[in-house]
């Protein structure tokens, strides 16, 4: 077995560091690797890296990475169903089955992004609503753990496993075989409409009306706008045709015909994007871009509705090559609010941004349904993305204060946080979030399947402790 | 573009021709469209077709009928309560009943009065009684090229529309000072239910009518004629003497 010494980051650049990173192909050289000499940092579990924080990093430590048990093992062109290895990514996976007719039930904003991964973080999409999160379509793995066991779980079967090693954020073992659900599509396209909104409560009440009629529904916020336009953005809202609604799109039902464009406007080489995005922001200019953008957005209305294939509509963030480069080192906050607080906190948390002079470049609402997963981020109400750059020490130190301060209003309001995302919460917010019950039994379930502390990232040291 | 106003809307008379097309042109300006008009299952239809292409509620139908003054401000209200303060009238219902060259219809000639100018009268006074307070807002009326000149087709319209047409003068005159914007809109012929079946020479779409009178509500235009070129042709009929226009066949 070959540990490679190499720096290890956090999709967003902000946090990172040397690890000695294994990347195996079997079964065997996962359980290998988990039983090998590994020190007091132990072993992280990283799929594509995807995760913006710390939740697959380990400095000082070992990592072992997924990305190479990447094999479909199975896929049922009947009824959808696929059995892939944990290193498979999104991509890899709807190349595979879209010319069945089927789509990932939850894709997030990235295609890079691991079924391992997805199912360990128990991601959503912009879906959440109306189909739940990723693990809600899972429907069984196996679990390798560090103890050497390899576990069989499914809603029958360790059930209790099953449901907390889905959003267990990779504390309890490593997944070697996942079976997933697909849902199926009638046509390589949606229908697409792009609906300018004037405020915070607009986007919210927008999305009340319309999640019964829609399958997707984003929104994206300008958080640089004041006064009355506080929050104020543009939906995104996508219906999928139904049987027969679109003959032509059928053809589209190919791989190849769902990639997201490389050119913008179809002349400007997407590659040259995130310099300009640089430029920008270090202009000070994004206050302005989007402002343009959200102007932009009007226009957008008019055309609206339009056809726009799964994978233009999903892949946003991979939409300009290494846009990263323009923000990074960068760092995600996604506080998610039950329902009725929401209009409340939200308005205060875009505010605290204001009065902090730290704006986030992005801001991007979601709505959320409660799930039966143990760790789960998930709450009856919205989510607000909101991504800051965070180079420098001391913009540095101010956002991990704002976000800090933020959390609690949060917290206090009973909201949670995805620990995808999540870089800057306290080991005191992890028992707010889940309640006492819940982290008790994951911490059992922890000592049960990993007595030795095996399985550690820089996110688990930071809201479990070392114990 | 967006608007510079963010209130509710109010659209008179959305229920067919320009003034359906004008709601589903507002719709789409990230505020709530109150569509008014006299058949609900139309006004119903309007709303649904209208929400279908922005893809969110923004129209919002109310059953009135414009010759029912008396409700005119009751209706006001209920629309601020449900919809928010309005800040932007358009006033767009007209009728133009067929009338022979032999026939001198009273009672045509005074249902167009009703739904042409007095209904016109009843909303922009409505309007104007809640914007000057507030020292804002955008009243825009649809009026016709026909109110320039008393030709011998169909007095009685040509009378409503010049009425209607003066009413908006006088009201953006009162209103001016106080930052309220009255746009007066004088579209030539324009195909709609209303000209269905008559014979209209350079007659334009409603929906191309409705974006030259947004256009001139974003320019804050006093009197913008729809198109462009009925400004000069107008110019020239109302150059035409009297003693020679009455000569004329027009």
């Amino acid at each position: 077995m070959q540990w490679q010494r190499g720096t290890v980051r956090g999709w967003g650049g902000a946090v990172g560091g040397e690890s000695d990173v294994v990347r195996p192909t079997e079964i065997s050289a996962v359980q290998e690797a988990l039983a090998s000499d590994h020190g007091p940092n132990g072993i992280a579990l990283r799929g594509s890296g995807c995760s913006y924080g710390d939740a697959s990093i380990n400095p000082g430590g070992r990592v072992l990475d997924t990305s190479r048990m990447n094999r479909i093992l199975d896929f049922d062109p009947e009824r959808g169903v696929a059995v892939v290895e944990p290193g498979v990514t999104i991509r890899d996976l709807w190349r595979r089955s879209i010319g069945d007719g089927y789509w990932p039930a939850v894709v997030p904003g990235t295609q890079q992004v691991s079924v391992g991964g997805a199912a360990a973080m128990n991601i959503h999409g912009k879906n959440n609503f109306a189909v739940g999160t990723f693990g809600d379509h899972v429907r069984r793995f196996t679990l390798a753990t560090p103890t050497g066991e390899l576990l069989e779980c499914s809603r029958s079967e360790n059930s209790d496993v099953f449901h907390a090693a889905i959003s267990g954020f990779g504390m309890l073992g490593c997944m070697t075989e996942i079976e997933l659900e697909l849902k199926r599509v009638h046509s390589g396209r949606m229908r697409v409409w792009g609906i300018p909104t004037r405020d915070l409560d607009d986007n919210l009440s927008m999305i009340e009306d319309l999640r019964e009629s829609s399958d997707y529904l984003v929104g994206w916020i300008d958080m640089h706008a004041t006064g009355d336009a506080l929050g104020r953005g543009q939906m995104h809202r996508g219906v999928q045709f139904r049987e027969g609604e679109d003959p032509d799109g059928a053809t589209l039902l190919a791989a190849d015909r769902q990639d997201v464009p490389t050119t913008l406007f179809g002349v400007v080489p997407k590659g040259w994007i995130w310099p300009g995005m640089l430029f920008a922001r270090q202009l000070g200019m994004v206050g302005f871009v989007n402002a343009a953008k959200w102007r932009a957005g009007f226009g957008e209305g008019h055309r609206s509705p339009y056809p726009q294939t799964h994978g233009a509509f999903h892949f946003l963030l991979d939409y300009v090559p290494n846009w990263q480069k323009a923000f990074s080192p960068l760092i995600q906050f996604q506080p998610f609010i039950p329902f009725d607080a929401a209009p409340r906190v939200l308005r205060t948390l875009i505010e605290m941004c204001h009065k902090a002079r730290l704006l986030p470049y992005l801001g991007v609402l979601k709505r959320h349904r409660l799930d039966k997963f143990l760790m789960t981020h998930a709450v009856d109400g919205f989510s607000m993305a909101m991504d800051f750059h965070v180079g420098g020490q001391a913009r540095r130190h101010a956002v991990w204060d704002l976000t800090q301060r933020m959390a609690e209003v949060v917290l206090d309001a009973g909201g949670r946080f995805y620990y995808a995302k999540d870089a800057t919460l306290l080991e005191s917010s992890f028992e707010r979030i889940h309640g006492r019950g819940a982290v008790e039994q994951f911490r059992a379930l922890k000592a049960r399947l990993d007595p030795d502390g095996v399985l550690q990232t820089e996110l688990s040291r930071r809201l479990l402790g070392r114990g | 573009m967006p608007p510079s106003l963010s209130g509710t809307i109010i659209v008179v008379g959305a229920s067919s021709g320009i003034g359906r097309a004008l709601a589903m042109q507002l719709a789409h300006e990230a505020r709530p469209v109150a569509i008014v008009a006299r058949r609900a299952e139309t006004l119903d239809e309007v709303a649904r077709e209208i929400n279908d292409k922005v893809g969110a509620r923004r129209a919002f139908p109310f059953e009135h009928d414009v010759s029912d003054i008396e409700s005119v401000d009751r209706l006001f209200t209920r629309i601020e309560a449900e919809l928010g303060q309005v800040d932007e009238l358009h006033y767009t219902a007209g009728i133009m009943p067929e009338v022979e060259i032999d026939e001198f219809p009273t009672d045509k000639d005074a249902a167009m009065q009703t739904t042409n100018a007095i209904g016109c009268m009843a909303w922009v006074n409505a309007a104007a009684r809640r914007f000057l307070p507030r020292k804002q807002g955008h009243i825009v009326g649809v009026t016709s090229v026909a109110g320039d000149r008393g030709r011998l087709d169909r007095p009685g319209y040509n009378a409503s529309k010049a009425c209607q047409d003066t009413f908006l003068e006088s009201i953006r005159n009162r209103l001016w000072r106080h930052g309220i914007k009255v746009t007066t809109a004088r579209p030539g012929p324009v195909h709609t239910p209303m000209t269905e079946g008559l014979d209209v020479p350079m007659a334009i779409s409603a929906e191309s009518a409705a974006k030259s009178i947004v256009k001139a509500r974003d320019r804050g235009r006093a009197i913008v004629y729809v198109p462009f070129k009925w400004r000069i042709i107008m110019f020239v009929i109302r150059s035409i003497p009297s003693f020679l226009f009455r000569r004329m066949s027009v």
